[in-house]
């Protein structure tokens, strides 16, 4: 007996020091990120005041640019999205909204808004997709293209716009999205500008939720009414402004978000398109570009920008929240398995030594941990193997950094974009800032542990979150 | 044991206390900065208002310029040179107007305070503010030097000052990326004769030197914007070893002259416009460089060239080796006075390069009503499938399948009939079908369809006769469509 109990309390230290451990590390990084991405970010702000909109509008030398949109069952948002999608500010550009088999009115209310006829074009499928239905053209908008296919989930679906793209670059968009006007544009700025050939362009993606919405454009930003969303406007400033950033800043982006992001056509063609094998298509892409150029050495950059705007409607119930949330961290822990051998592999420099490590410590194995600490640490000290002082301590300390880490991101949107205009909006993005570790970071701990688990146990099912329209 | 445990509370403690701290410290920056930036707005909008129309008078003329001049220049406080330049740089100019600004911003003092940064110097009059409000050093301390440098250029070249370019040029060679292009831009803003040998010679610099951190979009841009007389400076570059360099030399001499001839049908190049010696270059070299891309992008220039050998030089371009330069050369010839070769471009109608065809179809298609014509002779005439499929993409895609209908409802068995028995026969029917079931007004098109192609075993026409036979409330055309399902039942018998 007295065995089992010392392997028990060894178990129990070695866990304990591993959620210390953890806790150092990935808030060490964090604050580190926090610090650089302050930096970098402010100094791209200034930049903007001298990066020539009108010139890239203008000159001949921009790059034309198919926007591709997967769609399936989106009959609430799909007019929206699309008419902001049209009315964007960019010299060459065409739309592909690829209908992946909706059983709602999706394709029906695309086809009468924009007096669609159903064609039957020619169809080269470079890369192999579900048999394609039929393709609706408006011949007065021959920049607007709908495609109605078998479903094949969204990799396929984005995979039919890559075998319909024309253009050398393509831009992905969620379906439950709307473009600032000129966020192309200033996506397409460092393509432009980079003397390295850019094959990923990334933007920030904003809550959507409570904004006013008028002919396809956000006309008031506003914070929304939920408490639920309102973390979410917090977490995603964090994510992007933090996360991202540095990412770029350090040459080791590892995650471009698919719901806004431009991409090289011929070279996502040479790595095959969009994979089917993980419910993150976007990450996995650029794994596999960092692979494809490691190994046919191509010298690339991939770039993220925080002044190209993509609003978006996040999750406004925990279920919806949930699924989104299970599906990010199964797809994370898919494609990080994927592509193991590029873990600590000098060949892959900051991505395999600095990026992929973090992802996997931190993002990954971090859900684990940080769950599973909830419950043994209180196990610890119910058997007396740490005082109750200290663990009460620790999760003060866990609280208040998880707040700092939150309200940093908040002073750097303050610094930047502000693109809350009033008073009250800054203070309740504060306040929300503040308290997001208490209840809601645990709540999304949970979801993202349960993501896991399906991972663990081979589910492969994408999850749907349901849009509803939730913009005034 | 003990006493590391409490050396680790001790620790958790002070961090704790640090990490509240400093969340503090982060809410008061944010406020602070909040309160400082509507300050600032409320002044700029205060300032704008009261000073904006006579901005905006000055360039217009319509108030005295001296009084104007007055006028702003009485505008005073620590951020007096901020604000004056906010004012002189929203104005949107009208063209002409350029020159008036860049008066304006040089008797305001403005021109040499941004020179003066440019060069990397302190000017004594932001110092001076700076040094009077702490909180404005700390601005300038806070503002890497580049930034300022960076927006003077930037300023520079929005004002189009031409006594600028110079120091512009000169700062094409800063080691900052960032300086460098956007010394290009303000060069290609003034546009300057004297900078355009600078920037070729930055050109060649960026793409000999793999080192350089310009791009070669943001210098290839530079340099299109320079008005077509300039482009003979280019004239060694197009003879350069190099066969990238001989490459974007061409490609931006194609531009300028795409520039020139835009919204113009009648342009050509000739002496008047293009420097002799480059005609010559592009007549007797280009076709014949060796690299393929050069080949291509001397294609549309030399479809502009008012010279005999240019025609025959298209003509051999048209069959190169390389498809893209067969592609280029096609999409060069889109234009009204090569219509006497429509012939010869319809033979790369059944090109072995899909976007070589496509190409073709758009070209012919843009001749009017003479391109069609062939393109429907070459449709009804070939056994080649993808140019078939081709051309039959376009008939949709340029929404000509109802003019084919109501054409077929007018000559009976003309070759529009026999245009959309084609596309029945290779199953392209939706485009059609959709024309009938929405001009259900026009009886006479859908009474004529359903005699000519009723019985068509097509799927989707044979849907729409069913639709028809069973839904119709006019009696002769659903007798009609019951006629041509009885005749498709005792066929599918027989």
């Amino acid at each position: 007996m007295e065995v089992w109990r010392q392997i028990f309390i060894h178990g129990m230290n070695m866990f304990n020091l591993f959620i210390v451990s953890y806790f150092f590390i990935g808030n060490g990084v964090y604050t580190l990120l926090m610090v650089l991405s302050l930096g970098s970010v402010w100094l791209y702000n200034r930049r903007l005041a001298y990066q020539g909109m009108d010139e890239i509008r203008e000159s001949p030398v921009t790059p034309p640019v198919t926007i591709i949109i997967p769609a399936w069952n989106e009959e609430q948002i799909i007019l929206k999205t699309t008419e902001s999608i049209l009315q964007t500010d960019y010299p060459e550009l065409e739309v592909v909204v690829v209908d992946d088999g909706s059983s709602d009115r999706t394709l029906e209310r695309l086809v009468k808004r924009f007096q669609l006829v159903k064609m039957d074009l020619i169809y080269r499928a470079h890369i192999p997709t579900r048999e394609v239905r039929g393709f609706y053209m408006n011949p007065d908008r021959p920049n607007f293209l709908v495609v109605s296919k078998e479903n094949g989930g969204k990799p396929d679906a984005l995979n039919v716009g890559l075998n319909l793209c024309r253009t050398p670059y393509f831009c992905t968009l969620d379906a439950d999205s709307i473009l600032e006007n000129d966020a192309l544009l200033r996506l397409m700025r460092p393509v432009i500008r980079s003397p390295i050939n850019t094959v990923a362009s990334g933007g920030i993606v904003r809550v959507l939720n409570g904004c006013e919405v008028r002919d396809g454009r956000v006309v008031n930003i506003a914070l929304p009414k939920s408490r639920l969303e309102r973390f979410q406007v917090v977490e995603y400033l964090r994510s992007f402004l933090f996360g991202r950033k540095i990412g770029d800043l350090l040459g080791g982006t590892l995650i471009v978000s698919g719901a806004f992001a431009i991409f090289h056509r011929e070279t996502v063609l040479d790595v095959g398109g969009f994979a089917h094998d993980t419910v993150t298509e976007d990450m996995d892409l650029i794994v596999q570009i960092h692979h494809w150029a490691v190994k046919n050495r191509r010298h690339l950059t991939m770039s993220f920008t925080s002044d190209p705007v993509c609003w978006t409607e996040c999750p406004a119930t925990l279920k919806m929240l949930g699924k989104q949330r299970r599906r990010w961290q199964m797809g994370l822990c898919q494609t990080l398995w994927k592509h193991s051998e590029m873990l600590f592999n000098r060949r892959y420099g900051l991505v395999g030594n600095f990026s992929f490590p973090f992802h996997l410590y931190v993002e990954a194995l971090g859900a684990v941990a940080e769950f599973l600490g909830y419950f043994m640490v209180p196990l610890a000290i119910i058997f007396s193997m740490v005082p109750a002082t200290l663990y009460l301590l620790f999760v003060l300390l866990s609280l208040a950094y998880g707040g700092l880490l939150s309200v940093g991101a908040v002073l750097l949107e303050e610094l930047t974009y502000r693109r809350y205009p009033g008073y009250r909006d800054l203070a309740t993005l504060l306040w929300f800032a503040l308290i997001e570790s208490i209840g809601y970071r645990q709540l999304v701990l949970y979801y993202r542990f349960e993501g896991v688990v399906r991972f663990l146990t081979g589910f492969r099912r994408w999850e749907k979150v349901t849009h509803v329209g939730v913009a005034n | 044991m003990p006493f590391l445990i409490e050396h680790l509370i001790e620790i958790v403690f002070v961090s704790f206390v640090v990490v509240l701290l400093g969340n503090c410290f982060l809410i008061g920056i944010a406020l602070t900065r909040r309160q400082r930036r509507r300050k600032y707005f409320h002044r700029i909008d205060a300032l704008r208002e009261k000073y904006g129309p006579v901005v905006a008078g000055i360039l217009s003329g319509q108030i005295a310029y001296a009084q104007g001049l007055q006028e702003l220049r009485g505008i005073s406080g620590s951020d007096r040179m901020v604000m004056l330049e906010r004012l002189c740089l929203e104005q949107k100019t009208a063209p002409g107007q350029e020159h008036a600004l860049g008066r304006l911003s040089e008797d305001l003092g403005l021109v040499k305070i941004w020179q003066q940064r440019l060069m990397g110097q302190i000017d004594p009059a932001s110092l001076k503010a700076a040094l009077a409000h702490p909180e404005g050093l700390v601005d300038r301390v806070s503002a890497l030097q580049f930034l300022i440098r960076a927006k003077s250029a930037e300023n520079l070249g929005a004002i189009h000052h031409e006594p600028s370019w110079p120091l512009l040029v000169k700062t094409l060679e800063d080691p900052h990326p960032d300086l460098q292009s956007v010394a290009a831009r303000a060069l290609s803003e003034i546009q300057h004769p004297g900078s355009f040998p600078a920037l070729v010679a930055q050109m060649h610099k960026v793409v000999l030197e793999s080192t350089s951190a310009l791009s070669l979009r943001a210098i290839k841009a530079a340099l299109i914007s320079f008005p077509l007389e300039t482009a003979d400076e280019l004239l060694p570059s197009l003879r350069h070893p190099n066969p990238r360099v001989r490459f974007l030399s061409t490609d931006i001499i194609r531009e300028m002259v795409e520039r020139e001839a835009a919204g113009r049908p009648d342009f050509f190049l000739d002496k008047r416009n293009l420097e002799p010696g480059l005609a010559e270059v592009f007549l007797v070299e280009l076709p014949f460089d060796e690299n393929p891309d050069v080949r291509a992008r001397a294609a549309p220039v030399i479809s502009y060239l008012a010279d005999s050998r240019a025609l025959p030089l298209l003509l051999t371009l048209l069959e190169d080796a390389a498809w893209f330069v067969r592609l280029h050369t096609v999409r060069a010839l889109a234009k009204q006075r090569f219509l006497p070769q429509a012939g010869q471009i319809a033979r790369t109608l059944t090109d072995s390069n899909w976007r070589v065809r496509e190409a073709t179809v758009r070209t012919l298609r843009g001749f009017g009503s003479a391109g069609r014509e062939r393109l429907t002779e070459h449709f009804l005439g070939t056994s080649d499938r993808y140019s078939r499929e081709q051309i039959a993409d376009e008939f949709q895609r340029a929404g000509l399948i109802p003019e084919l209908l109501s054409q077929c409802a007018e000559n009976g068995n003309g070759r529009e009939t026999r245009v959309l028995s084609s596309l029945a026969e290779m199953g392209k029917t939706s485009y059609i079908v959709s024309v009938l079931t929405q001009g259900k007004g026009n009886g006479r098109l859908r009474k004529r369809f359903l005699q000519k192609f009723g019985c068509s075993p097509d799927p989707q026409i044979q849907h729409w006769v069913e639709e028809v036979a069973q839904q119709e409330s006019d009696s002769e055309l659903r007798a009609l469509a019951q006629a041509a399902l009885i005749t498709n039942h005792q066929h599918g018998e027989g």
